[in-house]
């Protein structure tokens, strides 16, 4: 993508999540991570539209290619969830995954990946602890912004 | 404005385009977790909506029972004021489940008048009036969405001064009021199902470990919350075993108790 595009996609996406979720942006804003969480929400906002209650808090940083951060979750059985990643940055390939307590994979078949976006889906069979691991598989970039949304219904 | 609108709508449709026709990401079966440890950050608390919502859905609860009217006295010390600003919005959402607007509009005064007790009633006055606002047009899922808000506008506004330790207690308020209503709820009608939503094991040692470092806050709330969370660790921390009735009732006394201490001036 060339400089003009990506500023033009960023600025528009950022716009996008401003008009849609207003106090969910403004809430409070990382400089550094603000971009990936405008691209988290915008993964979010279908679903939102679906009935999923999007959380005003997130989670955001920056990894290295290869590099993975797991955030701890407590889920509630009888709660359906979607957890979104975000970045901005073109050429990155990023991936959420949910694990439960014991290290196994937890979530639904459903979840995806693609471009700037990528979302797990789970739907607890038991409430307790899960582990979240978000990782930047692969980036042109020395450290890659992420941020992470989650919703339930 | 119009035509921002059309490219929003577009912009949206892709994205959920791309949920659709994006590759279903390969991830391992299983990970150790234990090799994570250096990296995980601390455990996340949830919304007292999130655990409302799942217990409702194991059958019909009379919210009404739950909603708390009752006036707070002035508390000048800080902390104090945290943990009741946690519980008042914990209230909010309990007002929220039971849709009872003049308990919701009257919350959401008392959530404006604890945040300028703390410092920080300037992030919650627009919250508050959409709380208000929602509560009197009956849109349950907005005002749902203002107490989120706010509880994260108070937490951020404590953080921006380094007032981390008053936002652990602002959660900490909510989930001794959300697990006060569970276990009222559950003990009332036992189910294993019901019971099983108290196993929270990692969110208790969270809660600990933070009021361990709180020294500074030498107030007998925090020492009777400190005291109680050692009583209710073997109750709620049972591994794979299933919690009883008799450890559900246990749960409620003591969180009913603590409930009463936080309201109430020493």
């Amino acid at each position: 993508m060339n400089p003009f595009a990506k500023v033009l996609l960023c600025t528009t996406s950022l716009l996008a999540a401003i008009v849609v979720l207003p106090s969910a942006i403004f809430a409070w804003v990382d400089p550094t991570t603000v971009y990936a969480r405008a691209f988290a929400l915008l993964a979010a906002e279908p679903y939102v539209k679906q009935g999923f209650h999007l959380r005003e808090d997130y989670w955001a940083g920056e990894l290295a290619s290869g590099e993975r951060k797991a955030v701890r979750q407590q889920l509630f059985k009888g709660n359906e969830y979607w957890f979104w990643l975000g970045t901005e940055v073109d050429g990155a390939k990023e991936s959420v995954h949910i694990y439960d307590s014991h290290g196994e994979l937890a979530e639904q078949p459903d979840s995806w990946a693609k471009g700037h976006f990528a979302a797990a889906h789970i739907i607890p069979k038991t409430t307790g602890s899960y582990f979240i691991i978000v990782s930047v598989e692969k980036s042109p970039a020395a450290r890659t912004h992420w941020a992470l949304a989650y919703g339930f219904r | 404005m119009v035509l921002f609108s059309k490219r929003l709508n577009s912009m949206v449709a892709a994205v959920f385009g791309l949920a659709l026709c994006a590759h279903g990401a390969q991830a391992p079966q299983h990970v150790n977790i234990n090799q994570l440890s250096t990296t995980v950050e601390d455990v996340v608390v949830p919304l007292p909506n999130e655990l409302f919502g799942a217990l409702n859905k194991l059958g019909a609860v009379n919210w009404k029972e739950h909603v708390r009217s009752d006036e707070e006295p002035n508390f000048t010390e800080r902390p104090r004021i945290a943990l009741l600003l946690g519980t008042v919005i914990a209230d909010g959402f309990i007002a929220v489940q039971a849709e009872d607007a003049p308990a919701v509009k009257d919350i959401g005064q008392r959530v404006l008048a604890l945040a300028k007790g703390i410092g920080v009633g300037n992030s919650i006055t627009p919250h508050a009036k959409a709380i208000i606002d929602a509560a009197d047009k009956r849109n349950w899922a907005n005002v749902r969405q203002e107490l989120d808000r706010t509880q994260n506008s108070v937490q951020q506004a404590m953080n921006e001064v380094h007032d981390e330790k008053l936002s652990q207690l602002v959660s900490l308020g909510g989930w001794l009021r959300g697990t006060e209503v569970l276990t009222s709820v559950v003990k009332q009608h036992f189910s294993n199902d019901g019971a099983e939503l108290l196993h929270q094991p990692d969110l208790l040692t969270y809660f600990q470990t933070r009021l361990q470092a709180m020294s500074e806050f030498n107030l007998p709330i925090v020492h009777q919350i400190q005291d109680a969370l050692v009583e209710v660790k073997p109750l709620i921390n049972i591994g794979n075993a299933r919690i009883s009735a008799e450890s559900v009732k246990k749960l409620n006394e003591i969180t009913t108790r603590l409930g009463n201490d936080i309201i109430k001036k020493d």
